[in-house]
């Protein structure tokens, strides 16, 4: 904060007011910022506006060239193509779903974690393998795992009765299939963000409320929620942007079958590019699906904001 | 309203420390009790396992009269005060205060009308629709006092409720403490390290030390007669001087000084003569002049420095030679003596103390003259 402060009198400061030592502390300043700036400016800001102006131009890759401007021709035959609406509103419900189940399992076992005394390393440890793993790893693994007729999940069913599912191949549940996987893959990123979270909570206040008569319940309730509530934005913000992206999973299980049962829209993009060559038209729905991102992010961020 | 009384209670750790050894005290109803001691003796411990939130690991604890040890802190009818005061951070001062009454299921007409009375009793009306990162150390001490005053407890358990506060305003509220108690005729229990408070607040001060009581009385009564020279030496600042000594019939020697004793104190004492004792001298009981009415001893001492404190001057000096012992002694504000200056005392003979060196407790001695 007075750091910031600081700072801020500093640049107020006319330049003629400043001294050589801050002059020279300034230029020091960029000089060790600008190779991460160069980076950033590299593999972030360059591609997306690349991207963005790709979108305005009938560009594919047949024709690689941005001779045809189209405006936004793009956007329009994006927004217009009910199969790219499918994979949108496919996307948000496996999102809204994954999001979801991932924050209620993970918050529970933060919080049987955090009262946990003995052995939390080695919990931690087991928690973190999934997380570890590349996703495509865990795709192929779980590809074997539900195979419908060599599967381990299969025969496990079998032994206790239950017909064979066919996992991937149902359009009834292979969206599913995907979710549960992807919640055995992530669950842990929250698990770990929220019991970090739950063990910076101070005690004391736990202790007055066990004194003012406050039930463990209504301890989680009134005081748990509302102090975790800006790591619980966090959190979701932040799983809600990686489940979005989600693709790998989804080109080694089902490459968005079957149908179009599992099509989303990264995937759904990524086809447009490279299968239907269509650079131009895949551009723009990577903007729209930036600018739906964007417009969540902030909003959840205002919502968790007016909580706290 | 309730008596507090602790049966042998004892606190042990899973690994075994004891933090609590075999306490038992009465606080009766309505008293102003402190519990005073060196951090780590088990006066905050002992204050917990009576609020419920550690629990007994031996002994009994009543409240009131009934067995509280697997009682629930909220069945208890106490109210606990934090050293960090413990707010709740999100919420707003009305709700701190509220919570608890809203948890038991108290009306919202009487809520507001119990906020009220504590909001105005405390001077923090302005400040209710404030959250506590918004207000200053002592006004968060308030709301906190506060919390605990809305619910009308049976006790009211402090720990360490002032050391967080500036000295100005922890005197301020030393104050306003003590008149609470006589308005509110409430017990407490007040948990401190601090001497002046304890000498300044407590009705009886309970002083702890290793997890065991040292030794329980009214102020001035430890003031006067500690049993032991860990009392002696903790309170009242700059605290009593503790100097190894030798014992005859009829003197003390310090090094080269002998204190006559009046021969009440001389044949008092007498069956601990020809050994070594560690005499207790307070600072305020060296004086300048030789009174006649009370039974003085010159004492030559050597300055070693002053302390000027304003309203009186504190001489570091040594007795029996430069090499001797160091004392503290309480001197009249006008009072100056240059490093290595050789000053004359009259020691107050009749409030000497002794002490065994070896069970560092207070040899036996006539009642105060």
């Amino acid at each position: 904060m007075t750091l910031a402060a600081d700072d801020r009198r500093l640049n107020d400061l006319p330049r003629a007011e400043q001294t050589a030592v801050e002059r020279r502390d300034r230029m020091f300043g960029w000089l060790i910022a600008s190779p991460s700036l160069g980076l950033l400016f590299l593999v972030i800001l360059f591609p997306v506006f690349w991207a963005l102006y790709t979108s305005v131009h009938d560009y594919t890759l047949i024709a690689p060239n941005f001779d045809t401007f189209n405006g936004i021709d793009n956007y329009t035959k994006a927004l217009g193509d009910p199969e790219f609406r499918h994979t949108l509103w496919l996307t948000a419900f496996f999102v809204a779903a994954v999001v979801l189940l991932e924050f209620a399992l993970g918050f529970l076992v933060a919080l049987m974690l955090n009262s946990v005394e003995r052995f939390k390393a080695i919990y931690y440890a087991i928690l973190l393998c999934p997380l570890l793993m590349n996703p495509v790893i865990v795709g192929l693994i779980w590809r074997m795992f539900l195979h419908p007729s060599l599967g381990i999940v299969n025969y496990l069913l079998s032994l206790v009765g239950i017909d064979p599912v066919n996992w991937l191949g149902s359009t009834k549940v292979a969206l599913w299939t995907i979710v549960m996987v992807d919640i055995w893959h992530q669950v842990s990123f929250m698990i770990v963000l929220l019991l970090a979270g739950l063990s910076a909570l101070p005690r004391e206040p736990y202790e007055a409320a066990r004194v003012d008569g406050a039930s463990a319940l209504r301890s989680f309730w009134h005081i748990t929620v509302p102090l975790m509530l800006p790591v619980i934005a966090v959190t979701l913000l932040i799983r809600l942007i990686f489940a979005v992206k989600t693709y790998d999973l989804v080109y080694i299980m089902t490459r968005g079958g079957p149908g179009v049962a599992t099509d989303l829209v990264s995937y759904f993009i990524y086809r447009t590019a490279f299968v239907g060559l269509n650079i131009g038209e895949a551009s723009a729905m990577s903007a729209i699906l930036l600018a739906v991102i964007m417009g969540l992010t902030v909003w959840l961020h205002r919502y968790m904001r007016s909580l706290t | 309203m309730a008596s507090i009384s602790l049966s042998n209670v004892h606190k042990f750790y899973p690994n075994g420390y004891a933090a609590v050894r075999d306490v038992s005290l009465d606080i009766k109803d309505g008293e102003f009790m402190i519990l005073l001691g060196p951090s780590g003796c088990g006066k905050s411990t002992t204050l917990r396992m009576i609020a419920g939130l550690e629990t007994i690991s031996k002994g009994d604890l009543h409240i009131g009269g009934a067995r509280m040890n697997d009682i629930d802190p909220a069945d208890r009818d106490v109210a606990i005060v934090f050293q960090n005061y413990a707010l709740y951070p999100h919420m707003t001062v009305i709700d701190n205060l509220s919570f608890g009454l809203r948890l038991r299921g108290v009306g919202r007409a009487v809520i507001d009308q119990r906020v009220a009375n504590i909001a105005d009793m405390l001077g923090i009306g302005e400040l209710l629709s404030r959250k506590p990162a918004q207000l200053s150390g002592g006004q968060r001490q308030r709301v906190a006092l506060g919390r605990a005053l809305v619910r009308e407890p049976k006790a009211f358990l402090l720990d360490e409720p002032l050391s967080n506060l500036d000295a100005k305003l922890r005197s301020a509220m030393r104050t306003e403490l003590i008149k609470l108690h006589r308005t509110l005729g409430t017990t407490i229990v007040h948990v401190t390290h601090d001497q002046v408070e304890a000498m300044t607040m407590g009705e009886r001060i309970c002083i702890m030390k290793d997890g065991v009581i040292v030794q329980v009385g009214a102020p001035m009564e430890v003031y006067r007669n500690p049993v032991n020279t860990f009392v002696a030496g903790f309170l009242a600042s700059p605290p009593m001087n503790l100097l190894r000594s030798r014992l005859s019939a009829q003197s003390l020697s310090l090094g080269d000084t002998v204190l006559a004793l009046p021969p009440a104190l001389g044949q008092a004492f007498a069956a601990h003569a020809e050994r070594e004792v560690i005499a207790g001298m307070r600072p305020e009981d060296f004086h300048l002049k030789a009174d006649a009415a009370a039974s003085t001893a010159p004492v030559k001492v050597h300055a070693v420095t002053t302390e000027v404190l304003g309203p009186e001057v504190i001489l570091v000096a040594t007795v029996s030679g430069e090499q001797g012992a160091e004392i503290h002694i309480r001197c009249p504000r006008d009072f100056r003596a240059k490093p290595g200056e050789i000053v004359i005392f009259h020691y107050d003979v009749s409030q000497l103390q002794l002490f065994d060196p070896e069970t560092t407790y207070a040899l036996k001695r006539p009642v105060q003259i």
